[in-house]
């Protein structure tokens, strides 16, 4: 394991956009998630300056943020994710500034006075590398005195010796539209614990109205996973001077490895 | 023995030379890898939190020009006394590990036996290893072992104090059991031990209990490798035992070599 940088190298499994769900379902894999959304749209309401999300998807956390009226602009590197978040935008009658770009290596004209990156969007970055080059990046496009600020899992540690090859039921919920079941599962799961990284196979699973499968979505998810300490550095060798990690999205300090880290780092 | 629980603050072990070794001397784990270190060295080596001379004594006896630092003076008495028995008068510096000035620098630092762990935080840790890189000369190295904070010691933690370490007392044939009670805190990545080491007599009676405790932080690969990138290291690898094996699993060691620029 040298310390030279590796320049140019990108993680495979970022860009390999045909192993992630696709764009039109995944707004449907997660229409249940919608417990961060007053944390984001508050927070972008709060910034003195323009927004900026890295992640932005289909527009899930996004598309709220626009229609409180904030001065947002997106960017993704998953070019089906940007035209469902299109249309989507197009439907509610908003007009979305997104971008087709690479989160470690972006250049945008203006400067921002908060950068997101909302649902663990950072964890799919699977090297140091790339995560100090999107935090240098994303440092580079804030205002003096602008925040970054991202959620990310903290690695539970019974969940790791768990069997990983046995089903799993994420989640089940009813179909936004047709009310009926819908199941997110993990198949498999592989905790590499020294390169911290999970590998997930998951599938979406629609039933028809007599409880029948009708459709079955598999794919695919590696996220890096980062510990409390290691992110502090992360974000110090990226040149921010003031950070802060919380527990939740309701504000409470991180105690538990249950706990999902809400990072603030601000540029000076 | 006193049932109640007993909780008043307690020394160090590094208070108790003399049961430090009878405990812990005799081991040779990693006496090998040490020596070839030293060995390679082609220069002074300096062991950094050399305690009683476990590492320290076995490279004077093959000839490596060694000098040592640590916190406690109890130790380091001892190990004056044990080199000077055996002829050597090594540069010993009673000095924290995260500020420390010797008069010369080093083609080694070494660090062994967890001695990084008692850094308790980031910033302890980023000054013992800026103050490491400065006792190098352009090309040296530290060298390095912490254990991988594997999910054994995290979900092994409890309440129960475990038999960790049992030696015996060659002046009078007890037997000696260090017992550890863990509380650890995940997100802090901290251990904290509270040791008890219980000397029995022949027939297993306790006759003697000495009570310790000690604090621990815990350090994951990648982080490790941001400490070293921020400290100023040119370069760094990290082996998973005294082997060179590659470090896949979380039971390992982590061994790493850091080198500062050449000149």
């Amino acid at each position: 394991m040298e310390g030279a940088p590796r320049g140019g190298e990108l993680s495979v499994e970022a860009t390999d956009l045909a192993q992630y769900i696709e764009p039109g379902l995944y707004d449907l894999a997660y229409s249940w998630h919608t417990a961060d959304l007053p944390f984001w749209v508050e927070r972008a309401q709060r910034a003195r300056g323009p927004v900026l999300e890295a992640g932005c998807g289909t527009g899930r956390v996004l598309l709220p943020i626009l229609e409180a009226g904030v001065d947002a602009e997106g960017l993704d590197l998953h070019p089906g994710m940007l035209e469902v978040l299109k249309q989507k935008a197009a439907a509610r009658g908003l007009s979305a500034r997104v971008h087709l770009a690479d989160m470690r290596d972006f250049t945008m004209p203006r400067r921002y006075g908060l950068i997101t990156v909302p649902f663990r969007a950072f964890m799919h970055l699977l090297t140091t590398e790339d995560q100090l080059r999107a935090l240098r990046c994303m440092r580079e496009h804030l205002e003096p005195g602008g925040a970054l600020v991202l959620n990310l899992f903290y690695p539970t540690f019974e969940r790791m010796v768990e069997p990983g090859d046995e089903e799993r039921l994420e989640r089940e919920f009813p179909h936004p539209e047709s009310g009926l079941p819908v199941a997110l599962v993990s198949v498999k799961r592989e905790y590499d614990r020294v390169g911290q990284v999970l590998r997930a196979e998951l599938e979406l699973r629609e039933s028809d109205a007599r409880g029948y499968a009708k459709a079955v979505h598999p794919h695919k998810v590696s996220l890096r996973w980062i510990f409390r300490f290691e992110m502090e550095l992360l974000l110090q060798a990226a040149g921010f001077t003031r950070c802060e990690v919380l527990g939740g999205f309701d504000g409470r300090a991180l105690e538990r490895d249950t706990d999902e880290m809400v990072w603030t780092a601000w540029k000076d | 023995m006193n049932a109640m629980p007993d909780t008043a603050a307690k020394p160090s072990p590094y208070e108790a030379p003399e049961l430090y070794d009878l405990l812990f001397e005799t081991l040779d784990f990693d006496r090998a890898f040490w020596l070839r270190v030293g060995r390679e060295a082609e220069g002074p080596v300096l062991d950094l939190g050399c305690g009683t001379g476990r590492v320290l004594i076995p490279l004077l006896e093959a000839g490596v020009d060694m000098d040592g630092v640590d916190l406690h003076p109890r130790m380091l008495d001892r190990l004056r006394a044990k080199a000077a028995r055996r002829g050597f008068h090594p540069r010993l510096l009673g000095a924290d590990m995260r500020d420390f000035t010797m008069p010369r620098r080093y083609a080694r630092v070494i660090c062994a036996f967890n001695a990084f762990a008692h850094c308790e935080s980031t910033p302890d840790q980023l000054a013992t290893l800026r103050c490491c890189r400065e006792h190098l000369e352009p090309g040296g190295a530290l060298v390095l072992h912490i254990s991988y904070p594997g999910v054994a010691l995290w979900l092994g933690a409890g309440e129960a104090p475990v038999l960790e370490h049992e030696t015996s007392n060659p002046a009078n044939g007890n037997r000696l059991q260090l017992y550890d009670r863990r509380i650890t805190d995940r997100v802090n990545q901290s251990q904290h031990s509270e040791i008890e080491v219980r000397e029995l007599d022949g027939a297993g009676a306790t006759v003697a209990s000495h009570r310790f405790e000690a604090r621990q932080r815990w350090v994951y690969r990648y982080e490790l490798e941001l400490l070293l990138r921020l400290a100023g290291f040119a370069r760094w690898e990290i082996a998973g035992d005294y082997a060179g094996a590659p470090l896949t699993r979380d039971d390992q060691q982590m061994i790493a070599w850091a080198w500062r620029e050449p000149a």
